[in-house]
């Protein structure tokens, strides 16, 4: 396992097949002939042919582009024509022919020198470079008769490695074929790098002349958020990457000596249900129903919410689904519920703070509507958490209100039972008070994002700070581990929602650290899984011993193997 | 006939701005060049020169117009480097600093 660095511009990883991409080679041009020998008629002839069937070509790129791109980014092939159509080239190209220089000659001749002009220089420039030996590149294909290599019917799991891609060679490429993009050269903005990344292609550029060291046919992966190519990567490299599939487990997990680790999904949208079930998530570790408040003019109504929530429990009929109640403000503004603007919105009027004040009806309908949930078809397998939970006396109002719906309920004749009831710990506050909390709840969900964004002061979305955003420094493991050791002291449970759960790499550490549920995207369940399968619960214990004990963030990477 | 001008599209006289710039000129019959104030123009009909030229957004650029109808070519060609790149957002016209920006609503 080698790893190379360039510039990631689609923040996807993926795993497949080298197979090199070198449009020049295959370009080798006829020895010159003699002048004399050459028919200046017949040779503008040709010339003109492969200009008509560049620009067909030209044509079909731009509407593939246009269609499975966009408008802007299709217009590329606009100024691609202009060069093909260029007075001063084609003048020149007809001149070198006219005195007996054969087509292929005259046309890398001419554009080796308009190429010449833009190369080496900066931004702009360089991409006017590419595209000229773009157009010179078709019309030279055009002219000796050779095919381009097919980019559109590439066989499935192929990473595709070049010095350079052209637009219109981005924007042949098959996604659901090419698990990924990596080139020698190029920038974040080159459109190539937009096309791939509209695509939702993994991509690194600029990776530089090293890359010509990968043989064809090694498996690579290509890490577009890190920047990474990894070439040959390890078991635990491959998992870390959404292209390769762990396989589909439907079944609960134990780690190796039977400790039972429950894998489940984080859902926003009822569409996303089927997509986590197919994945053998053990039901839904949270479910956000703010989803349902967001990007519209009015709250949804009663109704509307118990068919989402009898949606996801009829999607996990034999598992327990995790309901956040609404969790807005903060960085999730909603039009409709005229949230104040705040100084410090992360610190303000979030979670379950307007749950319990301003926004005390909207909460007693969702209440309503997920006691109601429970006497539906697979009921019994609901839970309620309140987000952001900051005091003892949250928890003990929220379970208030939960008890005078229920009460409400009974006076109506309406049939319900009481889920299992829970918090989240996204401040350093509740971890403290995890013992307090887990008293008095049914479980406990981590919250590592937010957990990590408090304990260590630092922003999730202020790029300044991202190096302190990390839960991987000790502070953030410590109240991690208070947080599972004090709910372990309780009849709780202790689960984490987030993109930690969701990192493979983790889950031996997160074990050890004493949960008792990983919940994560769907598309990482299958990993994560086979993590658990593989761990040993006495290893992981000792690994997080060891994690606990580092007083940096790099001493933890050292732990992890990961520096 | 002439006319001086400020380009108005992020990227300058490039990519797309360019290619509606040479367009618009291949529609004329009118000589049309195009160049820095002071310094000889270029063909306004070739992709590679006016490229070339690498102008930005912000610099301001002479058209020299001859033939019958070289008031209205200047007039089409003023309205390309006045106008602001069209799209959603202008990702691939615009300078790498300004990578979520780009051209304002036309």
């Amino acid at each position: 396992m080698r790893t190379l660095s360039g510039v990631g511009t689609t923040p996807l990883s993926g795993v497949g097949r080298a197979r090199w991409y070198r449009p020049e080679a295959a370009l080798s041009l006829p020895e010159r002939p003699d002048p004399e020998t050459v028919d200046p008629e017949a040779e503008v002839e040709r010339v003109e042919r492969a200009r008509d069937e560049a620009r067909e070509a030209l044509a079909v790129a731009r509407d593939r582009t246009a269609d499975r791109v966009g408008a802007d980014e299709a217009a590329v092939f606009e100024a691609h024509r202009q060069f093909l159509d260029d007075p001063q080239l084609v003048g020149d190209i007809e001149d070198a022919v006219a005195d007996g220089t054969l087509a292929e000659h005259a046309v890398a001749d001419r554009f080796a020198e308009a190429v010449a002009q833009f190369e080496g220089l900066e931004g702009r420039m360089a991409e006017r470079a590419d595209d000229l030996r773009d157009v010179r590149d078709r019309l030279l294909r055009a002219l000796l008769g050779i095919d381009a290599v097919d980019l559109a019917a590439l066989p499935s799991e192929t990473v595709l490695l070049a010095e350079r891609l052209t637009p219109s060679d981005t924007a042949e490429l098959d996604p659901d074929a090419v698990a990924g993009i990596v080139t020698a050269t190029g920038g974040r903005t080159a459109h190539a790098a937009i096309i791939a990344r509209a695509l939702s292609i993994p991509a690194v550029v600029g990776v530089g002349d090293g890359l010509a060291t990968v043989d064809e046919g090694v498996d690579v992966l290509v890490d577009g958020e890190a920047g990474e190519v990894v070439v040959d990567p390890d078991e635990r490299r491959r998992a870390s990457a959404g292209g390769v599939e762990a396989p589909v487990r439907t079944e609960r997990v134990h780690t190796a000596d039977g400790r039972a680790v429950e894998v489940a999904a984080n859902v926003g949208r009822v569409a996303e249900l089927g997509p986590a079930a197919e994945r053998g998530a053990d039901g839904v570790g949270l479910f956000r129903t703010e989803f349902l408040f967001l990007d519209r003019a009015t709250p949804p109504d009663e109704d509307e919410q118990y068919e989402a929530i009898t949606a996801a429990l009829a999607a996990f009929p034999d598992d327990r689904v995790v309901v956040r109640t609404l969790d807005v403000g903060g960085d999730k503004p909603v039009p409709y519920l005229d949230t104040p603007t705040e100084t410090n919105p992360f610190l303000g009027r979030r979670g379950i703070r307007p749950s319990l004040d301003e926004h005390a009806d909207l909460f007693e309908t969702q209440l309503r509507v997920l006691l109601r949930a429970t006497a539906s078809d697979h009921g019994d397998g609901l839970a309620v958490m309140f987000p952001m939970v900051a005091r003892v006396e949250e928890v003990e109002a929220a379970l208030d209100r939960i008890e005078a719906v229920a009460e409400d309920l009974d006076a109506a004749g309406i049939d319900h039972a009481m889920p299992e009831l829970g918090a989240m710990v996204e401040t350093p506050a509740a971890a403290f008070l995890a013992d307090e909390l887990a008293d008095r709840l049914d479980f406990l969900s981590i919250g590592t994002n937010d957990l990590t964004q408090y304990v260590m002061a630092a922003d999730r979305e202020n790029e300044g700070v991202a190096t302190l955003h990390d839960p991987l420094h000790p502070a953030v493991l410590r109240a991690i581990d208070r947080t599972a050791e004090a709910t372990g002291r309780t009849d709780a449970w202790i689960g984490m929602c987030g993109e930690m759960a969701g990192d493979p790499a983790l889950t031996e550490l997160l074990v050890g650290l004493g949960l008792d549920e990983l919940s994560a995207s769907s598309v990482t369940v299958p990993a994560v899984k086979a993590r658990v399968r593989e761990t040993d619960a006495d290893d992981a214990a000792a690994l997080a011993e060891r994690a606990l004990a580092c007083q940096t963030r790099e001493g933890v990477l050292d732990v992890l193997d990961r520096s | 006939m002439e006319r001086t001008v400020e380009v108005v599209p992020d990227a300058g006289l490039h990519a797309r701005p360019a290619a509606a710039f040479v367009r618009a000129a291949n529609e004329f019959e009118a000589e049309l060049t195009v160049g820095r104030p002071g310094e000889e123009g270029v063909g306004a009909n070739s992709m590679l020169a006016v490229t070339g030229l690498n102008v930005r957004n912000g610099e301001t650029v002479r058209i020299v117009a001859e033939g019958d109808d070289a008031a209205e070519a200047l007039d089409a060609l003023e309205a390309v480097l006045t106008t602001p790149v069209e799209g959603k957002n202008g990702e691939s016209d615009s300078e790498p600093a300004t990578d979520s920006g780009g051209g304002e609503p036309p």
